[in-house]
């Protein structure tokens, strides 16, 4: 019973994560720091609750949520790739908007200031997300390590100007990649938003744009690492909420579980990680 | 692009200077800014009591009114000193987190008047605006023991700090005195302030105690309580709510609300303001002045029997009257 309680939470509680560094591994195996996961996912989540209480059906909240990510990464794509600004500050620019944004929105829309109205159970969508989570990852896998389509996106982060001289668009691929991982962090959003709860709440995700930073370089930028990185963190989360309270162990002890278990397996066990060489370079072309 | 650039700092500098049209306008008015905690005006529960109280001061009493959601901790001492620097007529910071920083801008503008919610400040010029927590959790910790079938229940706090800890205190107290045998089981959501807007942990923590047999969950969480009443929902189970009256978020899913009446402490503090009799010092909020208490109304009367309220009413006059006393966690 316990093991089976745990389980679920385990799951419950990657889900978002999955999605999120999914997400950040197209982008960044494709040449392009993407910190703005929190913020994609914020744009998801804020999305999927206010489609969903105005148009009262979870799918067209979700597919959304997608496309509020997608117009996100535009935003990071425009400026990381063609403007060729700072990867990093552009991530955190977008990361502080969207704190604001949907605050502004949701009083334009629903008279609030930062949150959606409360959904009804049944316009919640939880189980069919949990699938396309755990579905992505095989496919992602799939599609990056098995097709050209993979393997011009990989060689776009690790050198840009064989794939270029290859007759590889850079631009395009990046854009591909810096798209791919709005979807999936907007879908991530949509998780916490309208399948795990019922409404936007400010900062609802609460740092997990990062966490999922974190899996990725955990997982060493592979989609099937990083899935057991994510379940790792759901678990230890799982752990450390059933150990509260149980315990005499202080609960600031057990609230540190998920954070000291990332550090050392990321000391003692991954060894050393090997990001895309190309990295957060922007890619200018004929420069020696 | 420079072009661009240079548009949008000039019309900034425009924006700026119809604000400053704006602040003139309001010679004669009392003005008021209020800064609220991290959790954001809409947070259903102790932000949105505060917000309700100025709304009021200002629809009854025509003052100007500003109010500045912080994004972050840091950014919350920099908007107190923006009103101090405009000075405003009352500067209220809501939430124990700002006690530091109300203080210090305090201090600085000796002549100005501001107020605390939550927190007590030594100052002359600060209304520190208490209530006594323990005491309106005492109630509904009888009402969750009364109502609890497997003997049971749970509480869920959002950031573990002495202040959430006086009402798991008094809740547990509560609970004891009507049903000695019951279990108690404490979370809480983090010891951050992302701990007030995490409703997905706070659902994950309310899911694992009732997975653990408790039928009945009184947060004190802000944001990440309304986790706990999804996970109520889902299971069929009962949540209590915390600081205003939450019983409407999920009819027949929320037992009660352990209300704290932020709403009038500011309200009447505004008044107080208006009227040119602002007082500094310890306002003290409890069952004694209905500063707390627990909510019933058309979603939740069927909830709590007759027998339960009268005992809860024998509890409340002998709390007032001082024969029961509930422990104040901050006060040891």
């Amino acid at each position: 019973m316990e093991l089976i309680s745990i389980l679920g939470s385990t799951i419950r509680t990657a889900v978002p994560l999955v999605f999120a560094s999914l997400g950040g591994i197209y982008s960044e195996r494709s040449g392009v720091v993407n910190i703005a996961l929190e913020g994609m996912m914020l744009a998801g989540a804020f999305t999927a609750a206010a489609v969903t209480a105005k148009l009262h059906n979870p799918w067209l909240g979700v597919l959304a949520a997608a496309l509020a990510g997608i117009l996100v990464a535009l935003v990071h794509a425009v400026a990381c790739i063609n403007l060729k600004a700072n990867q990093v500050v552009i991530g955190t620019a977008i990361n502080i908007m969207f704190v604001a944004v949907p605050g502004l929105l949701s009083g334009a829309l629903f008279d609030s200031t930062g949150s959606t109205p409360q959904l009804a159970r049944e316009e919640t969508l939880a189980t069919p997300l949990v699938y396309a989570a755990f579905l992505a990852v095989p496919l992602s896998w799939y599609l990056l390590f098995k097709t050209p389509f993979g393997l011009r996106l990989r060689a776009s982060g690790e050198k840009p100007e064989a794939a270029d001289t290859a007759g590889v668009s850079v631009t395009a691929m990046r854009y591909y990649g810096v798209l791919a991982s709005g979807l999936l962090a907007g879908l991530g959003g949509a998780y916490l938003s309208i399948g795990q709860n019922s409404l936007f709440t400010r900062n609802m995700t609460a740092g997990r744009g990062f966490i999922a930073l974190a899996a990725v370089i955990l997982g060493n930028w592979h989609p099937l690492k990083t899935l057991a990185a994510c379940l790792l963190f759901g678990f230890a989360e799982a752990v450390s909420i059933r150990m509260q309270g149980v315990s005499s162990i202080p609960n600031q002890f057990i609230q540190i579980i998920p954070y000291v278990l990332t550090m050392v397996v990321l000391s003692g066990f991954v060894g050393r990680v090997s990001p895309p060489k190309a990295l957060g370079q922007p890619y200018i072309k004929e420069r020696r | 692009m420079r072009c661009w650039l240079l548009l949008l700092c000039m019309l900034t500098l425009l924006a700026i200077c119809c604000k400053l049209d704006v602040e003139q306008a309001a010679q004669g008015r009392v003005r008021v800014g209020i800064v609220y905690d991290i959790g954001g005006k809409d947070d259903k529960s102790f932000n949105t009591a505060a917000w309700q109280g100025v709304e009021r001061a200002k629809k009854e009493l025509g003052i100007l009114l500003r109010d500045v959601e912080p994004g972050d901790p840091t950014s919350i001492e920099p908007c107190l000193r923006a009103f101090a620097e405009r000075n405003y007529d009352l500067i209220i910071g809501v939430g124990f987190a700002q006690s530091p920083l109300v203080e210090s801008v305090a201090r600085d503008y000796p002549d100005l008047r501001f107020a605390i919610i939550d927190s007590h400040i030594p100052l002359p010029n600060v209304a520190s605006l208490v209530f006594k927590e323990h005491e309106g959790s005492f109630l509904v910790g009888m009402i969750a023991a009364r109502t609890s079938k497997t003997g049971k229940i749970g509480f869920v706090g959002g950031m573990d700090i002495p202040l959430i800890h006086k009402f798991l205190v008094g809740y547990e107290e509560g609970a004891r005195f009507v049903r000695p045998d019951i279990q108690v089981i404490p979370n809480f959501v983090g010891i951050t302030d992302a701990a007030w807007n995490n409703p997905s942990k706070g659902k994950e923590l309310a899911k694992s105690q009732i997975d653990k047999g408790c039928d009945v969950i009184f947060q004190a969480a802000g944001n990440s309580g309304l986790g706990v009443f999804d996970a109520a929902e889902e299971s069929g189970k009962l949540a209590i709510g915390v600081d205003s009256n939450q019983n409407w978020i999920k009819p027949g899913f929320i037992l009660t609300s352990m209300i704290k009446r932020v709403d009038v402490a500011v309200y009447n503090t505004v008044k107080e303001v208006v009227q040119g009799r602002f007082k500094g010092g310890v306002h003290l909020y409890g069952l004694e002045n209905d500063g707390v208490g627990f909510a019933l109304d058309q979603y939740n009367k069927h909830l709590i029997s007759d027998e339960l309220l009268a005992e809860l009413e024998q509890a409340k006059q002998k709390i007032v009257s001082g024969e029961i006393k509930v422990t104040d966690y901050m006060a040891k």
